[in-house]
């Protein structure tokens, strides 16, 4: 029983972790839209979306699995 | 009965139908929309021919069987390998099969086969500039014809390139096959398609832009273009997904104990091309399908009319152009690295620069595409820093020769064929290499541009750079491939009659060109004063051919009749040597160990390679060792 | 442990090794993965492309667009981005159904970033800034958004393959490559449209009618 309570605390906490970047990037596209009415200086703008881009690409695409060698789970 | 069963034979029936298929298919779309299904003729109709194309190609993979396995892992069924039940002989060469050896000797016969069709059309071509005046072309045949040698020849030393890079560098590292032997077919058997598609653009009323296909002019020319335009597409893909292969075989199945600086030289090279052909093709994809959709769809980036700009086009295009002639020479170069300890029985001088010289030019290279730029109109800001970005290539380039020189200083010199076209090659790229300067700065270049001189330069640099080189390639390995090694009287013919001839055909270019003679026209002025010197590179380009066709005969005859060689020929240390020849199906038995350092030609005691390592233990430290790709 | 055998080259690409054992999965997977960026990388190049050409040719300037529609899609396609993340994270903890339902959502939503780009967005684009044929910045923007809507299309695609092998359990928490290599895919395909979004929506000057 142990194992399986520990397993799906493990799933529950990388779930929540998905939830949490997913918010991020919504509030960072939401102060994108803004800026972009507001004032819509491109530096800023492409700025957010690098940010937006390495977030994705760090913890959605799991980039870091390509460097861990054997067993990157 | 044994020909129906060659894949080759169902690719180019499937091409056909997909073509037919993909045909109808605008037609039926444009009968539902209430038009008329063909407009004006069939031969003119941009829509059908390119969907027709597009079709064709899709049509010759299913049909060859490059996509079968694919198909079955999307349907969630099993597709092992069928590594080592190949069909023996000869028709194994005509099918879809997965093993590197059989597709990059694949990759050699068509890129021998399309530089004989380039050679020719070259030969054609420097017919009717033999005399000022038109004599047996019209003037848009001609343009067509430089626009398909130019392009046809690069196809052939892609293909050239990836025929040396995927027969050698798996045996090199000592893998058993490819990384993704699936995607390695598939990558091959594009170039079938792609090449079709490219010639094609002949029947469809060719194309009067030069390979270089720069707008306005190819937005507006014949329809052929279109052919030209997808079927080099399609070879570009061939060449980003095979160098997505190399660049992951080199990175996860090198043999235990082989580091990075301790991987023959040519590996080096491979690494450096592919990690250009992987990025940079993708922009004259772009390039090419931007101006597509302007002729389908009217768009307008390269209209000026409705505020696009030709610029454009030139820059997304030489972003990749201009580093394809890496792509091009860097294997070349290898090549020339790796037979040179060889044959002058010394260790190669200065391994670790001439590695980093490699990957130096190919990240360099991106930075200078706009030095073809130089009098197009393009923004003045950019002349200078391109113009020292340029120069700055002389440094790597350079440094592989210095290293080269120091290689031969007191050798114990031998000079068999590959020997022989080694040395022509670095005299004929150093030529190409002093002419480049020139090209690269602004001043000169202004007079210099569009010049017979650029003709001369590049062919200097892609025979000194490619030709060479392959030739040299295919003289040292034919043994590897056969079992049998090539004449040596035919390959001294072959290399005594086309040194000179070329020296004649690009001297005659420079002097014409730096006189002012332009490039890609069919006519000259006679009051010029060109036609002797023009005769005179028309008759060595017929020699070049002749000594072409020698090689031909001597690679025919010498694979059914040419004097046994099995073991070590050429007494080199690499890897594919120290077994036996033709190469076993599954290349070692069991992974060698590397120990020592690749080129120490002629030092007592050393060793590269432990072909039975007792225990096999890995080495600490080192790359996990890959478990053997055999059995399936 | 036969079966396993057998998901192993259902799963792999790569040739060659009959091995039962993890590490010989792992192996794989780790030069697919490599592979996979690989291509990743060189797709990049060509959006990295076309992300320059829009400011070569249209620099300070943007198409009126309907910035609602635009903020819509955006956030339809970061909603499928999320579940994708979560049904990768699903079999990766076991959770077939849980897995099923985030990759059938995941198709819904990108779906949904299709229709609402080539269905509203461009007969509305149309009526401002004209067809595609109409000038150098209605080019760039069918363009951009045609070749991106062509990358949702395939991802839907490669979607749709890994939901129907998934639902004839053909994924276990260890052997999942292939809906790995979907999930980068697409959030690939995010990732393009997170540059695109500001450069199309966002920077510059609007103008209707462009030129």
């Amino acid at each position: 029983m142990d194992t399986i309570s520990e397993s799906s605390t493990k799933k529950a906490s990388a779930v929540r972790k998905g939830v949490i970047i997913a918010v991020v990037l919504a509030v960072l596209t939401l102060i994108e839209f803004v800026v972009g009415l507001v004032l819509p200086n491109p530096w800023i703008l492409l700025t957010l979306a690098l940010l937006k881009a390495l977030i994705v690409i760090q913890f959605f695409m799991h980039v870091s699995r390509v460097f861990a060698g054997e067993g990157g789970h | 009965m044994k020909v129906l069963k060659l894949g080759i034979l169902w690719g180019l029936i499937a091409q056909c139908a997909g073509s037919i298929i993909g045909a109808s298919l605008v037609m039926f779309i444009r009968i539902l929309m209430g038009r008329a299904p063909i407009v004006n003729s069939w031969r003119v109709d941009e829509p059908l021919m390119v969907v027709g194309g597009l079709f064709g190609a899709i049509g010759f993979m299913y049909g060859v069987g490059a996509l079968s396995d694919w198909i079955k892992i999307m349907r969630g069924r099993e597709a092992p390998l069928p590594h080592g039940h190949d069909p023996r002989g000869w028709s194994r060469y005509f099918g879809v099969s997965y093993d590197h050896k059989v597709i990059g000797v694949q990759y050699g016969i068509t890129a021998v086969g399309v530089f004989l069709l380039a050679g020719l059309f070259a030969l054609v071509m420097r017919t009717e500039l033999a005399r000022s005046g038109l004599h047996i072309l019209r003037l848009d045949n001609f343009n067509t014809l430089i626009g398909l040698h130019g392009i046809m020849m690069i196809a052939s030393i892609l293909i050239g390139v990836a025929a040396l890079m995927n027969y050698l560098v798996p045996m090199m590292i000592g893998a058993t096959d490819m990384a993704f032997p699936r995607l390695n077919a598939f990558a091959f058997w594009l170039n079938i398609p792609g090449a079709l598609l490219v010639t094609s653009s002949m029947f469809f009323g060719g194309f009067e832009t030069g390979w270089t296909g720069y707008p306005p002019l190819s937005a507006h020319t014949f329809p052929g273009v279109q052919m030209f335009f997808l079927g080099v597409y399609i070879i570009g893909l061939s060449s980003i997904l095979g160098a997505l292969n190399i660049i992951a075989t080199v990175l996860c199945m090198r043999a235990p104990g082989m580091t990075l600086f301790r991987m023959p030289i040519f590996v080096w090279a491979s690494l450096s091309t592919s990690l250009i052909s992987l990025t940079a093709t993708q922009l004259i994809g772009l390039s090419f399908q931007l101006v597509m959709f302007e002729r389908l769809f009217g768009m307008n980036f390269f209209n000026p009319d409705k505020g696009g700009n030709v610029i454009l086009f030139q820059h997304l295009f030489w972003f990749y152009s201009h580093p394809a002639v890496y792509i091009f020479v860097l294997p070349g170069l290898g090549i020339i690295s790796e037979l040179l300890p060889v044959f002058s029985r010394k260790p190669l001088f200065g391994y670790r620069w001439i590695a980093m010289s490699s990957l130096a030019i190919a990240l360099v290279g991106f930075l200078v595409w706009a030095h073809h730029m130089f009098a197009a109109g393009m923004e003045e800001y950019l002349r200078v820093p391109f113009m020292y970005s340029t120069m700055l290539v002389a440094v790597p380039t350079g440094v592989k020769f210095f290293s080269w020189m120091a290689t031969l200083w007191g050798g114990k010199i031998e000079t068999p064929t590959p020997m022989l076209f080694v040395l022509g090659g670095i005299t004929v790229f150093l030529f190409g290499g002093l002419t480049g300067p020139p090209l690269g700065t602004v001043s000169t270049d202004l007079h210099l541009h569009d010049s017979y001189f650029v003709v001369g330069h590049f062919h200097n640099t892609m025979f000194g750079g490619f030709v060479y080189p392959f030739f040299a390639a295919i003289y040292y390995w034919f043994p590897k491939i056969t079992g049998r090694r090539m004449s040596e009287t035919m390959g001294w013919l072959h290399f005594w009659l086309m040194t000179p001839a070329f020296w004649l055909m690009t001297g005659g270019m420079f002097w014409v060109g730096l006189r002012g003679m332009r490039r890609r026209i069919a006519d000259y002025d006679p009051a010029l004063g060109f036609d002797t010197i023009h005769l005179l590179v028309t008759l060595s380009a017929f020699l070049i051919a002749i000594s072409v066709l020698i090689f031909l005969g001597n690679l025919i005859y010498s694979a059914f009749f040419g004097e046994e060689a099995k073991g070590n020929l050429w007494a080199s240390r690499s890897p594919e040597w120290q077994v036996p020849s033709p190469m076993p199906e599954h290349n070692y038995d069991e992974p060698f160990v590397v120990t020592g350092e690749p080129y120490d030609y002629g030092l007592p005691g050393s060793v590269y390679i432990d072909l039975h390592p007792r225990p096999p233990e890995p080495v600490r430290g080192q790359p996990p060792q890959l478990e053997p790709a055999t059995g399936d | 442990m036969a079966t396993s055998s057998a998901s192993l080259h259902r799963h792999g690409h790569v040739g060659g090794v009959i091995e039962d054992d993890h590490a010989a999965y792992q192996r794989m997977v780790r030069m697919l993965r490599i592979g996979l960026w690989l291509f990743i990388i060189s797709d990049g190049f060509m959006f990295t492309g076309l992300f320059v050409s829009r400011f070569y040719l249209l620099g300070g300037t943007r198409p009126e667009l309907s910035q609602a529609l635009g903020l819509i899609v955006t956030s339809v396609l970061l909603a499928s981005s999320f579940y994708m993340n979560r049904a990768e994270t699903l079999i990766e903890h076991g959770d077939r159904e849980g897995f099923l339902r985030c990759t059938l959502i995941t198709i819904g939503l990108g779906l949904g970033f299709f229709v609402g780009v080539v269905f509203l967005e461009w007969p509305l684009a149309a009526s401002h800034i004209g067809g595609p044929a109409a000038s150098a910045m209605s080019s760039v923007f069918f363009m951009m958004t045609g070749m991106h809507a062509f990358h949702v299309i395939t991802g839907i695609l490669f979607l749709l393959v890994i939901y129907f092998n998934g639902r004839r359990g053909r994924y276990t928490p260890q052997r999942h490559w292939m809906v790995e290599a979907c999930a980068n895919y697409w959030h690939f395909v995010d990732v393009v449209w997170i540059f695109f979004y500001p450069a199309l929506y966002l920077i510059g000057t609007p103008v209707a009618l462009g030129h």
